[in-house]
């Protein structure tokens, strides 16, 4: 269900200059030359690409969130599939790093300098863990309950937004207290935040009645009017920032190519709930599915849509991951049926584990 | 030769323990006049014979002396299993851990330590998750203090567990003080809430807290008491399982009445009246405990001398979305009499799942002392006002767990399309009942335990239940269902209302007299399908005027929830939002301020 992924200092993100990324070069050339060189971000951008000092390190792992195992019981131990799970991009096997017993909804990752965290939205709070998944601590208290979604900033890491059905909130702390982030809204629940690629502290939060945007930091919200109900995603194009996609409840695909001044619905989608969008790294196929949906692709931007897959036993898609090393692998996290991917733009498709498993999350390993 | 003697010594004194609790299991169930001190013997001794490994049998056995190494085996065992965890043993290791710490060896003090390490203690989603989970993080970071996050389950240390803990479990308690349970009045879920506060009451060392979990306790038990009746509780739910529905006194609720209140006269591991669902024994606990009942509450319970209405509110649990408030209010009514208790909610969707909105309970030595309809109603949406995941999924989801959600037949539901309207013995019950609901139909239990079930040609349909009658009139058509514990009372009709009088043989003497007085009652539905309009003038001569979704009128004055207060009837006084609940039995009164965590008592000397 969520498909993004955060901002981090990699040579993917830095090929794409946004006000964001401009911030993490500017930090990076304040370390090259604490004096003051002066130097034009673009030409650094050149630069990376040639010198290359940091390659692209997405690694061959993949990791997924998984809610529950749809056949055991929510308030005892046990279950086989609950948590977090990795396994490289060849391999069958998934292994957890997470507690068990964790209802995953959400999983991030940062990196801050060389301290890389991974975070996962969970049932019972927000847990980050700085040494691999090697140990979990969770960073909220009993006030912020059933966290769905969360998004670290990418330039300061003790900024942490997190999304759940009692709002937004917000840590400056490092996790260590968090404050309701509500100004503007009209209802409380709230299913995913994420932060524009370029500006951080501009903010979209998917609520049950609108799409909401900050400009300060989550401290003021103002809805984007998407003209549907229940939110249940958002993307923001990687490849062109004033296109955003919406995954609604009953709506389908609501798409705007303006930065959110009008929007209108994917054409040739039926009227259905669509948890998941992902787009290939350069921006040209998106990928979204749902309720009973199948899997669909637009190849212009979310504007039209056909529907490449669908397969009787798969009830709901909740997750979605186009590889961004390989445009022709696709995954899909479903409900209860675990995951399938395909090598082939979705045209087969097979069961790639976690059988029994909601998996409401699908990401590489950005390091 | 020493060790020897001290051996034989040993064997000698298990001897008698074994003798006296084989004579006490024989001192059984026809000691219905007991004291509690009697039945805490009683449950510790029954208990302690049972094979089942979990930490109240495991608490019985220690404390008894009855098969100790069986004990300490189990209890070693469930700190190794890995596959378990959660809420429940949370709180159940602990408790278990300190009624018993003495008696446990070196190696089980390492294991259980290492459990709130290596389990993984889940929190869980519901208000008694929370209760279970926060007392048992509370008392297991009090237990071992001043440790880093290494050592905990969750990466906090000993501080920060014990902080949040105690933060959350005054919010709770403030919380029930002065809005009540979300949870409330459950006779299933009753034994997730007392367990957990009589370990905090024993065992915390802040004495506030330890004074709040007896606040707690008292509350708890004064709020089942004044709609306790023989065993039963009466009233509305806000979750029940089916099978505690149907058949009252094998709710868990009732082995804790058994235990505080002396009543009802069967054990509760009889199934004289029908099997319990679970075999519950938690009461263990309350068995170990230093906590006393205070004898007020258990005269509360117990007298039933004069009827009385008793009024409460409570609050729907967190409702996430598709909601204006988060904790709407919940108004209930009670009628309570010797021979039975009627009770209600005002309808709607007040909890998901497990509501149990009205039901007539009567006293009886049969299984099934009870009758009630509803309208058998599921969707995602109402699910996705409580939980966050995915609406069109979350039915089938709820279903794995509760496996009658979705059922046509389920004895639980909370529905959008039923509102009710009680006045002392008298209810009207209206169903509205959407074109696209899942279910079209209303349900009724009629169960086979009843003495007579009349279809009289006036329309009424009247039932004796021992010394309770029981008038049934609805309007419109319906049919019979015979099932294996009861006859299904079954309309088709979306739109229908049911009114229900209850008398009793003090009332009216003979059943047919009764028959003969409500064949003459008045109840206008005529206009119904139109206006969804119905008159009823009670026996007692009031008139009840009710349109679903418009005004409650009683002789033309409207009903006002909003005057409703926290507890209102002859023995529970609390002002909405006061935090101060006032119990009174004849001439004594017992006050709990939450605000100043006090208890005040005063007898009037007259």
């Amino acid at each position: 269900m969520k498909s993004h992924t955060d901002q981090k200092l990699t040579l993917k993100n830095l090929l794409v200059i946004g006000d964001t990324e401009m911030e993490l070069a500017q930090k990076f050339i304040k370390k090259l030359f604490p004096r003051g060189f002066l130097i034009r971000v673009e030409y650094l951008m050149l630069l990376f690409i040639f010198a290359s000092p940091l390659t692209a390190r997405q690694s061959g792992k993949i990791c997924v969130a998984v809610l529950f195992n749809s056949t055991k019981s929510n308030v005892a131990s046990g279950d086989r599939y609950v948590g977090v799970f990795v396994r490289e991009k060849d391999e069958a096997e998934w292994q957890s790093i997470s507690n068990t017993n964790l209802f995953a909804f959400g999983i991030s990752f940062s990196q801050h300098g060389a301290t890389q965290r991974y975070y996962i939205a969970g049932g019972n709070g927000l847990h980050r863990s700085s040494d691999g998944g090697k140990s979990w601590k969770i960073l909220t208290s009993w006030q912020t309950m059933e966290v769905l979604s969360v998004a670290s900033d990418p330039v300061d890491s003790t900024v942490i937004y997190v999304a759940t059905p009692y709002g937004i909130f917000k840590s400056t702390d490092d996790g260590t207290s968090w404050t309701e982030k509500m100004r503007g809204f009209k209802t409380w629940y709230t299913d995913e935040v994420i932060i524009d690629r370029r500006d951080r502290r501009t903010l979209y939060a998917a609520t049950e009645e609108d799409l909401y945007r900050s400009t300060d930091g989550a401290e003021n919200w103002s809805p984007l009017k998407v003209g549907a109900p229940g939110m249940r995603t958002i993307v923001q194009h990687p490849a062109n920032f004033n296109i955003f996609l919406i995954g609604t409840e009953d709506h389908d695909v609501r798409v705007t190519l303006d930065n959110g001044k009008s929007w209108k619905a994917g054409v040739g989608m039926p009227a259905t709930a669509i948890y998941a969008i992902h787009a290939s790294s350069d921006g040209k196929e998106i990928y979204a599915g749902g309720f009973r949906s199948g899997v669909w692709r637009s190849e212009d931007m979310g504007q039209t849509w056909q529907q490449i897959w669908t397969a009787p036993e798969i009830e709901a898609i909740y997750s979605l991951l186009v590889d961004p090393a390989d445009a022709n692998h696709v995954m899909v996290g479903t409900n209860g049926k675990g995951i399938y991917e395909s090598y082939d733009k979705g045209k087969t498709w097979k069961q790639a584990g976690l059988d029994g498993a909601h998996v409401k999350q699908i990401a590489f390993y950005p390091f | 030769m020493l060790s020897q003697q001290l051996f034989s010594k040993t064997v000698f004194r298990c001897k008698i323990q074994v003798l006296t609790l084989i004579l006490l299991v024989m001192a059984s169930a026809a000691c219905s006049q007991s004291t509690f001190e009697e039945r805490q013997d009683r449950l510790l001794a029954v208990a302690s014979q049972q094979p089942y490994k979990d930490f109240l049998i495991i608490t019985a056995k220690l404390r008894t002396g009855v098969e100790v190494p069986s004990a300490l085996s189990m209890l070693d065992s469930l700190t190794r299993d890995e596959s378990i965890g959660g809420m429940f043993y949370a709180y159940g290791l602990i408790g278990a851990y300190l009624y018993n710490r003495d008696l446990l060896p070196d190696s089980l003090h390492r294991k259980i330590r290492r459990s709130y390490s290596e389990r993984k203690m889940v929190r869980g989603d519901t208000e008694n998750h929370w209760v279970m989970y926060y007392t048992g993080l509370y008392l297991a970071a009090q237990t071992w203090p001043n440790e880093d996050g290494a050592q905990w389950f969750n990466g906090k240390s000993s501080a920060e567990n014990f902080k949040e803990a105690e933060a959350w479990l005054n919010f709770w308690i403030k919380l029930t003080a002065t809005k009540g349970q979300g949870e409330f009045d459950s006779p299933t879920y009753f034994i997730t809430f007392v367990p957990p506060m009589l370990i905090l009451h024993d065992f915390a060392q802040d004495p506030v807290m330890k004074k709040k979990a007896q606040m707690m306790l008292d509350y708890l038990f004064a709020d089942f008491a004044a709609e306790h009746l023989a065993g039963n509780y009466g009233g509305g739910h806000s979750r029940d399982y089916p099978q505690d529905i149907i058949n009252p006194l094998t709710a868990h609720s009732t082995k804790w009445a058994w235990l505080y209140f002396g009543e009802p006269d069967v054990e509760p591991w009889s199934e004289a009246r029908g099997k319990s669902r679970h075999r519950a024994w938690e009461t263990v606990f309350g068995a170990v405990s230093s906590y006393r009942l205070p004898e007020i509450i258990r005269q509360i319970a117990t007298d039933r001398s004069a009827p009385y209405v008793h009024t409460e509110t409570k609050r729907v649990r967190n409702v996430i979305r598709f909601g204006e408030q988060k904790n709407p209010r919940v108004y209930k009514y009670t009628y309570m009499t010797s021979d039975y208790v009627l009770g209600s909610l005002q309808g709607g969707i007040l909890q998901p799942i497990q509501q149990h909105t009205w039901d007539v309970t009567f006293v009886s030595d049969k299984p099934n002392n009870t009758l009630f309809t509803l309208h058998p109603f599921y969707s995602g949406k109402e699910l996705a006002m409580f939980f966050p995941e995915e609406q069109k999924v979350l039915s089938d989801e709820v279903n794995r767990f509760h496996l009658v959600y979705t059922d046509p037949n389920k004895w639980n539901s909370s529905s959008p399309y039923e509102q009710t309207f009680q006045h002392k013995n008298a209810l009207i019950v209206l169903y509205n009942i959407d074109k696209d609901a899942k279910h079209q139909h209303i349900d009724g239990f009629f169960p086979k335990t009843l003495d007579e079930r009349v279809e009289d040609s006036s329309g009424w349909i009247f039932c004796k239940a021992g010394k309770t009658y029981i008038a049934f009139f609805t309007f419109k058509k319906y049919e019979w269902i015979e099932e294996e514990a009861n006859w299904r009372w079954r309309s088709h009709d979306r739109q229908n209302g049911v009114v229900v009088e209850i008398g009793t043989e003090a009332d009216y003497g003979a059943f047919d007299e009764f028959k003969k007085r409500f064949q003459q009652a008045k109840v206008e539905h005529q206009n119904f399908d139109t206006n969804l309009t119905v008159k009823y003038t009670a026996q007692d001569g009031v008139v009840m005027q009710f349109t679903y979704g418009g005004q409650r009128l009683l002789n033309g004055k409207p009903v006002d929830f909003a005057s409703y207060k926290s507890f209102n009837g002859p023995f529970l006084q609390s002002e909405a939002g006061s935090g101060v609940l006032k119990m009174t039995y004849k001439n004594h009164t017992r006050i709990l301020d939450f605000n100043r965590i006090a208890i005040e008592e005063k007898t009037n000397r007259k």
